[in-house]
């Protein structure tokens, strides 16, 4: 009696075995999720597992006739180089993943790309350094639009429109802040301003005071941000407004609206002007951001839907190549991906003229101005332009 | 540019933040001058009164003087016991303690992002507004915060020259042994001596807590300015922390005016290396070097 | 007191239990060449690491603590590259360059700071080591700035390329065998016993007419020609230079595997090495976990076990004596 008993039960776990057998495709997260970068890291982390839960939940990627359960394994780099290298190559070779999510900084994604590009792996990377993406690199992604992108079209649009002469900015000391000041310096002048005082500073530093009294000397109309972390962006606000400053306050890239608000106040903010790569009011928009606050309890880093979409990108890559494993594959048919519509919009690649290959994603944002501590929409853009 | 308009602003920039920087210092000379030990920990405790701060205002709602009051003890009696519990093996050991709280910083620093995440989190400013002296603007906040600093400096005065423990506190750092011949016992002063340079960050960190944002990670900016104007005082001497922390202020603020930022920094390392080069003993200092 | 921890016995013979170590080290250095990719990478930067805190060991052992070693091997780094890239020299001459750099960096500091004693030693090297950080950050011509210097090529020597893990895991292990024995070596002979006195009592050593300045000079300057060494190693390894990846918090990775290793021995900084690298990834899940461990460590290390965890075999063998006795 027993023995037909454990036959029965055995051949129907076999049998719901077999017909439930899932694959597992890793992704890998190689994010900041402490120090400097961590709120980044954060939401690209959460923006992978949200996508990856919704294909989950409706029964696994579904790619070449199998199905996979789609896992997300993350590590922190610390946003420093070195450590990027220590976790890519566990990623690569010890959890054999073939997709990273990351790295957030410009130095760590030019450090692990040694590694991937050889190995074949496809990262969609934050890094803001115009070398991440070159046509010797052609596994390399990056989803979020970066301040060559954007601040042409936004400076072009706020010189126009709100007559601004002469911009001053502060800048942390590291690569990014390097990047953009040089990115943005261009951008002004093309526009028809100029960017005569700029100020770099050590990336922990609070007190801004005599460095903008520095600035506010040298009677500039308008504040530029772009560069800055989210808190630092606060501070130079708030302690420019209590100098006295009663000038433009912009801030070209880098979503930050929330926290800046958060530090100086909204009397401070009114007016301010600002980049925000998402419009809450898009549909699609509007559900990314309310499955988020159902998951995670804080706010909303506005790089994340960036990162859904990324992933999702990747998704439909490998379902339409037929192949998780063969990213030759995945790649070739990731390039090819046009008007997809995702979270952010219509999104389609770009960037040959820049870096010599389409591997920046080209999704539509815009210029909000902030009033009693919340964006409004001004104008929407594309790399064209505004409107 | 208006020049004199512009070297007024500087220098009232610079004797405010020279006082803010005397202020996250004096608890650090303090703790030297007492048990000769270097406290990497210093900025630390600055970091835990700013929290301390943040959550008794924020949260419980208490006016802000009672909230660095109430920082201010619990720093005291937290440090002695840190003291009493974690460093009395090292209590003669200059370079041993000095290591030991590294680790106790590193300890510190990442019980505060296990439970306080690492966003940075923002106060309600004590006050709005400008003040106007003559050409110069001042923040209004910071000028409460300097009027705050002033009274905990006269305090501090106060205690270490008329009052008894304040006076035995002095004797020790002036010459442990005779102190003790004299009956002080130094298993007293120890814990004392290192709660109160930590209640004194502490302090710091809760009246700044409204000027710049608070978070796990604000205890290093304190600890190198402490640093710096310790050495240029002199370890273990106030009086030379007080001078050296306003030249500090001051210097800061006309390097920004004239040198690039980053050159100001490395400026400021370098004076510091040529100081101890030169004159290990700082301005008014009296230790050996 | 000069102790080789693990092998020496007076007379300077191995005993049984000794050559037991010796024997399961040498398995524990074969045993990368037999595993994965990430073992390898691991092995690599244990053996590197290794390099660089013996040359701070060196400096320690003359009872000097240095928080701005980081800044040394950022020196053999960026030199040895730079070399490399505009003058075209091979790797063994670069990497002789930047250590000759770093010892010329090292004299002309040291000869004016060492006469400081302890936390003002410590302090001028952390003000240096910031100073250092700073120049790299602003140089962009030179240095690339926060950028850095990526695409950097492997290590060649004589064609022979370490192109590979598993060769340059080879090339590692023999920089820090090398290391090693340089320091058995210096610890036999006169001057290192030198260096050991000086660390216990510098007066006492003086007046015995060692010259103390200079033989603090001679460890300081060799302690950072070693670091700037493997700071070669490290980016013909890594591939890629930036001035992050030397700041103060290196400096003090360093001194906590430092005094976990144990300052006195010279296995010290191996042990060190090879408890505090891979410690990292058991804890990847949490980092803050991870510090605490670390600062905690730090202090029992300290408390308990003051020259560190290369004393152990020397301790139990003391109490073991004493219980046979």
């Amino acid at each position: 009696m027993k023995i037909p008993h454990i036959v029965l039960l055995s051949s129907v776990l076999a049998a719901g075995g077999g017909a439930q057998a899932q694959d597992t495709l890793t992704l890998g997260a190689l994010v900041t999720l402490s120090g400097a970068g961590a709120a980044w890291g954060q939401g690209m982390k959460n923006a992978a597992e949200i996508a990856a839960d919704q294909v989950n939940k409706a029964g696994g990627l579904d790619v070449g006739g199998r199905k996979y359960q789609v896992k997300v394994v993350a590590y922190d780099d610390k946003y420093q180089a070195n450590e990027a290298v220590t976790v890519a190559n566990r990623l690569v070779f010890e959890d054999k993943v073939k997709y990273i999510i990351g790295p957030v900084g410009s130095a760590p994604v030019l450090a692990i790309q040694p590694i991937t590009e050889k190995n074949r792996v496809i990262v969609m990377t934050l890094g803001f350094t115009a070398k991440a993406l070159s046509e010797d690199k052609p596994y390399t992604f990056r989803p979020n639009v970066t301040t060559a992108e954007v601040s042409q079209p936004q400076i072009d649009w706020l010189v126009r429109t709100q007559g601004i002469k002469k911009v001053g900015a502060l800048f942390p000391n590291d690569e990014t802040g390097q990047q953009i000041a040089q990115d943005l310096e261009a951008a002004y002048k093309k526009a028809g301003a100029k960017l005569p005082v700029k100020e770099f500073f050590e990336r922990d530093r609070v007190d801004f005071v005599p460095l903008l009294t520095r600035m506010l000397a040298r009677g500039i109309d308008a504040i530029e941000l772009d560069g800055n972390s989210p808190a630092t962006a606060g501070m130079i606000v708030k302690q420019a407004r209590e100098l006295g400053y009663a000038g433009k306050i912009v801030r070209t890239g880098g979503p930050a609206t929330q926290e800046i608000v958060n530090v100086a106040g909204k009397a401070a903010t009114q007016g301010m002007f600002v980049h925000t790569p998402i419009d809450p009011e898009l549909p699609s928009t509007k559900a990314y951001m309310d499955l988020y606050a159902a998951r995670y309890k804080h706010s909303m880093n506005g790089f994340s839907p960036a990162f859904y979409d990324g992933a999702n990108l990747l998704f439909e890559a490998m379902r339409r190549a037929g192949t998780v494993d063969d990213t030759e594959k995945v790649r070739a048919e990731l390039e090819r991906i046009s008007g997809f519509e995702g979270a952010l919009g219509r999104l389609g690649w770009t960037g040959k003229a820049m870096y010599g290959i389409d591997h920046q994603l080209d999704a539509p944002f815009y210029v909000a101005e902030v009033q009693d501590g919340k964006e409004v929409i001004r104008a929407r853009c594309t790399v064209e332009g505004c409107r | 540019m208006d020049w004199t308009f512009l070297a007024t602003q500087a220098t009232v920039n610079g004797l405010i933040v020279g006082l803010l920087y005397l202020l996250m210092a004096v608890g650090f000379t303090l703790v030297f001058g007492v048990m000769r030990m270097v406290n990497f920990a210093h900025g630390e405790f600055y970091m835990l009164g700013a929290f301390g701060a943040y959550f008794l205002v924020s949260g419980a709602q208490l006016p802000f003087m009672a909230a660095v009051a109430i920082t201010f003890a619990g720093a005291l009696a937290g440090g002695a016991l840190l003291e009493w519990g974690v460093l009395k093996p090292f209590r003669r050991d200059e370079l041993n303690g000095m290591i030991a709280t590294i680790g106790l910083a590193m300890i510190l620093q990442n019980l505060a992002l296990m439970f306080f995440g690492p966003d940075p989190l923002s106060m309600p400013p004590v006050a709005e507004g400008v003040t106007r002296l003559g050409k110069a603007v001042v923040p209004t906040a910071r000028l409460y915060v300097v009027v705050f600093a002033c009274a905990v400096l006269a305090l501090l005065y106060g205690f270490l020259r008329f009052s008894r423990p304040g006076r035995a506190l002095r004797a020790v750092v002036e010459d442990m042994e005779i102190a003790a011949i004299q009956g002080i016992r130094s298993r007293l002063y120890y814990p004392l001596g290192f709660g109160l340079g930590a209640g004194l960050a502490a302090v710091a960190g809760a009246l700044m807590a409204p000027l710049f944002s608070v978070s796990p990670f604000v205890g290093g900016a304190p600890l190198l300015k402490a640093f710096i104007v310790v050495i240029l005082g002199g370890l273990g001497s106030i009086p030379g922390a007080a001078v050296a922390a306003m030249l500090l202020g001051l210097v800061e603020s006309y390097a920004s005016l004239l040198l690039a930022g980053s050159t100001a920094d490395m400026l400021i390392f370098a004076i510091v290396m040529a100081m101890l080069v030169l004159r290990p003993k700082g301005l008014l200092g009296r230790g050996e070097a | 007191m000069t102790t080789l921890a693990l092998a020496a016995r007076p007379g300077g013979r191995v005993g049984p239990l000794g050559m037991a170590g010796l024997v399961l080290l040498a398995a524990l250095a074969a045993l990368p060449w037999f595993s994965g990719a990430f073992v390898q990478h691991l092995a690599v930067l244990v053996c590197l690491n290794a390099v660089m805190v013996s040359g701070l060991a060196l400096v320690a052992r003359c009872g000097q603590l240095s928080l701005g070693h980081a800044a040394f091997v950022a020196i053999g780094a960026y030199a040895s590259v730079l070399a490399a890239r505009h003058w075209g020299l091979s790797f063994l001459p670069a990497m002789l360059l930047g250590a000759l750099a770093s010892a010329l960096v090292a004299l002309l500091l040291g000869w004016a700071i060492l006469r400081l004693r302890g936390v003002y030693f410590v302090l001028v090297t952390f003000a240096f080591g910031e100073l250092l950080r700073l120049a790299l950050l602003d140089g962009a011509a030179l240095t690339g700035g926060a950028n850095g210097i990526a695409g950097i090529g492997a290590a060649q020597v004589f064609g022979f390329a370490f192109d590979t893990r598993e060769r340059f895991y080879g090339l590692a292990l023999a920089a820090a065998l090398l290391s090693l024995w340089m320091l058995h070596a210096l610890f036999r002979r006169p001057l290192g016993h030198a260096m050991d006195a000086l660390a216990d009592n510098p007066a006492l050593a003086e007046s015995t007419g060692l010259n103390v300045h200079r033989i603090q000079l001679l460890a300081f300057v060799a302690g950072c020609a070693l670091a700037a060494a493997a700071g070669a190693l490290q980016s013909r390894y890594i591939g890629y230079v930036s001035p992050e990846s030397f700041n103060t918090s290196v400096s003090i990775g360093f001194i906590i595997m430092l005094v976990i290793g144990g300052r006195r021995s010279v296995w010290g900084p191996l042990v060190g090495a090879m408890v505090l690298t891979p410690l990292p990834e058991l804890f990847r899940g949490a980092v803050q976990t991870q510090h605490i461990f670390y600062g905690a460590a730090l202090i029992v290390i300290l408390r308990f076990l003051p020259d560190g965890l290369a004393s152990l075999p020397r301790r139990a063998r003391q109490l073991w004596s004493r219980d046979a006795a």
